[in-house]
């Protein structure tokens, strides 16, 4: 569903169901732009909060917007996925470092529902070690470093050298980058050849600059 | 069964009073002497009227109740909003349900030298509210809110659980926190979770704001030792310890590879360690939980048995109670 020869922009909304409806209006209307449904969003609103998202980002670009559920599964690959895909997702995330058998039965499961599965390699030190366990690959690998490393531990960097070393052995695989803020970090990270980058901190903090701010980032992806 | 006899059935309390007054009617110096046999008696078992309590609760809850569940259905507050304006919602004091019990329910916390059996509930609202009705009410009986519920209703499957369940239930969030871990204690703390829980392979300082929050918040704070391998390594370099440690063998796992065993033998070492409780998940028959709680441990945690509701699911609670003691 996503082509990989383009750079996507990844919007993570973590505010109150209202907020985040002024907020998707507010964007300006681009395919390149992706939205998740953060975790805390799921476990606060479950999956009505999806398909509200999906309708309302719907209705924004006038087609079928792209909205990823950030699950983080870590067990019961297949209930997961069926209830995301249902309420209307296009893709789910599972932990990478959940059982190898959740992750194989992650994977086939959102083959099976028809929606993207991507990988979240959060606290995962070698991405390579999981992702040469499995069965079959996932569409998107997303390297994250968690926000509360982020406010606690400054030195932890993102991952940013093994992005060509995945691509370099799996090829056709996407990757994603997340837990990078700033316009200096997404620049970054399409420098070095990710193909989507997720935000969500300055528009979870200033949720009446999302227009602006979604275009200064879309202007660096071109 | 053991538990409920310390409690009073609802007809047995209509006899109480039958038979107290029948005491003043004979000699008000009797009923007298009734009456401080009756102070005496619960002062002694402070349980006794939970059950009443509950359903006392639940009766005058059930109006805003019901309003909470309309308005999620139809997604919109204007239902309150016409109650506010003709002020019924204030008359009625239904407003805020908390504040409007008599007997307030005091904080829940976990006690060491008990032994609980938790009960997950992973199918739909309808099923869990079904299967609470069933079950035997009882203090050690912990009733567990499973991830795919959380992820499929959001924070409401909590709290009308809560408020379906008796009142004083030991409530736990299965929320599987990976990271902002201030954030989803604060909404499990709010939607009225006792306990929340969080992974052990999440990154060291999740889990450290995590136990800091749920002490902030006054709930019990359980790591799910998931995926990992060597649970002392985790526990170690923590800053402060939780309450509970899970260990636990996945859904997945069980069902895929049948020869990756619950690691019983950890259980001693923990505790032996670590002053804390230990909880162990993903054994479901009746030998499983023998064998965990030979082991020492303090909780035991099923869902397959209570997935559905049926006809014997109080008799296999209460089967699995008499294992635990």
């Amino acid at each position: 569903m996503l082509n990989n020869r383009k750079k996507y922009l990844q919007i993570a909304f973590n505010r109150s169901l209202s907020e985040v409806k002024e907020m998707i209006f507010l964007l300006p209307p681009s395919n390149k732009i992706l939205i998740e449904a953060g975790t805390p969003f799921i476990k606060n609103y479950g999956s009505d909060g999806i398909s509200s998202l999906k309708n309302w980002w719907g209705k924004k670009i006038g087609e079928q917007g792209y909205i990823i559920a950030d699950l983080k599964a870590m067990d019961r690959g297949l209930r997961e996925v069926q209830t995301v895909a249902k309420a209307g997702a296009s893709a789910a995330t599972c932990l990478g470092l959940a059982p190898i058998e959740t992750i194989n039965e992650f994977i086939k499961n959102c083959q099976s529902n028809g929606i993207d599965s991507m990988i979240d390699m959060m606290n995962v030190k070698f991405p390579f070690e999981v992702l040469q366990k499995l069965k079959k690959l996932p569409d998107i690998i997303v390297l994250h470093r968690g926000v509360d490393e982020n406010n606690k531990n400054r030195e932890k960097q993102l991952p940013h050298n093994q992005i060509r070393a995945i691509k370099g052995v799996y090829g056709k695989i996407l990757i994603s980058v997340a837990g990078g803020e700033t316009t200096r970090d997404v620049i970054r990270t399409y420098f070095n050849d990710a193909d989507i980058a997720v935000i969500w901190r300055s528009f979870y903090e200033s949720p009446k600059n999302t227009a602006k701010l979604a275009q200064e980032f879309l202007k660096l992806i071109k | 069964m053991q538990i409920q006899k310390k409690q009073f059935k609802d007809k047995l309390l209509d006899w109480i009073i039958f038979f107290v007054l029948g005491a003043f009617l004979i000699n008000p110096f009797l009923g007298l002497i009734a009456i401080f046999g009756l102070i005496f008696y619960f002062f002694k078992n402070k349980n006794a009227l939970d059950l009443q309590l509950s359903k006392y609760s639940k009766s005058i809850n059930a109006f805003s109740n019901n309003l909470a569940r309309i308005e999620s259905i139809h997604n919109s507050t204007s239902v309150r909003k016409i109650f506010l304006q003709n002020n019924q919602l204030k008359t009625l004091s239904l407003e805020f349900p908390k504040k409007n019990l008599i007997f307030k329910a005091p904080q829940l916390r976990l006690e060491k030298r008990k032994r609980y059996l938790q009960v997950a509930l992973n199918n739909t609202i309808n099923e869990a509210i079904q299967i609470i009705s069933q079950i035997p009410y009882s203090k050690r009986i912990l009733i567990e809110v499973g991830t795919p519920m959380i992820k499929e209703y959001g924070i409401k499957a909590i709290s009308e659980i809560k408020q379906m369940a008796p009142l004083g239930s030991y409530i736990v969030a299965d929320n599987k926190c990976a990271d902002l871990g201030s954030r989803e204690v604060e909404m499990m703390a709010n939607a009225g979770a006792n306990a929340s829980t969080c992974l052990g392979v999440a990154p060291i300082e999740t889990i450290d704001t995590f136990i800091e929050e749920c002490e902030k918040y006054k709930i019990d704070s359980m790591i799910d030792m998931m995926n990992v391998e060597d649970p002392l390594s985790v526990l170690k370099k923590l800053k402060k310890l939780p309450r509970v440690v899970i260990l636990h063998r996945g859904v997945d796992e069980s069902e895929f590879s049948k020869e990756k065993q619950i690691p019983y033998y950890q259980i001693k070492q923990i505790k032996g360690n670590y002053n804390l409780l230990v909880s162990v998940a993903g054994g479901d028959t009746l030998r499983e939980i023998q064998r965990a709680i030979f082991n020492d441990a303090d909780i035991v945690v099923i869902w397959k048995s209570v997935y559905e509701a049926s006809e014997n699911t109080a008799s296999l609670v209460n089967e699995f109670m008499k294992e635990i003691k």
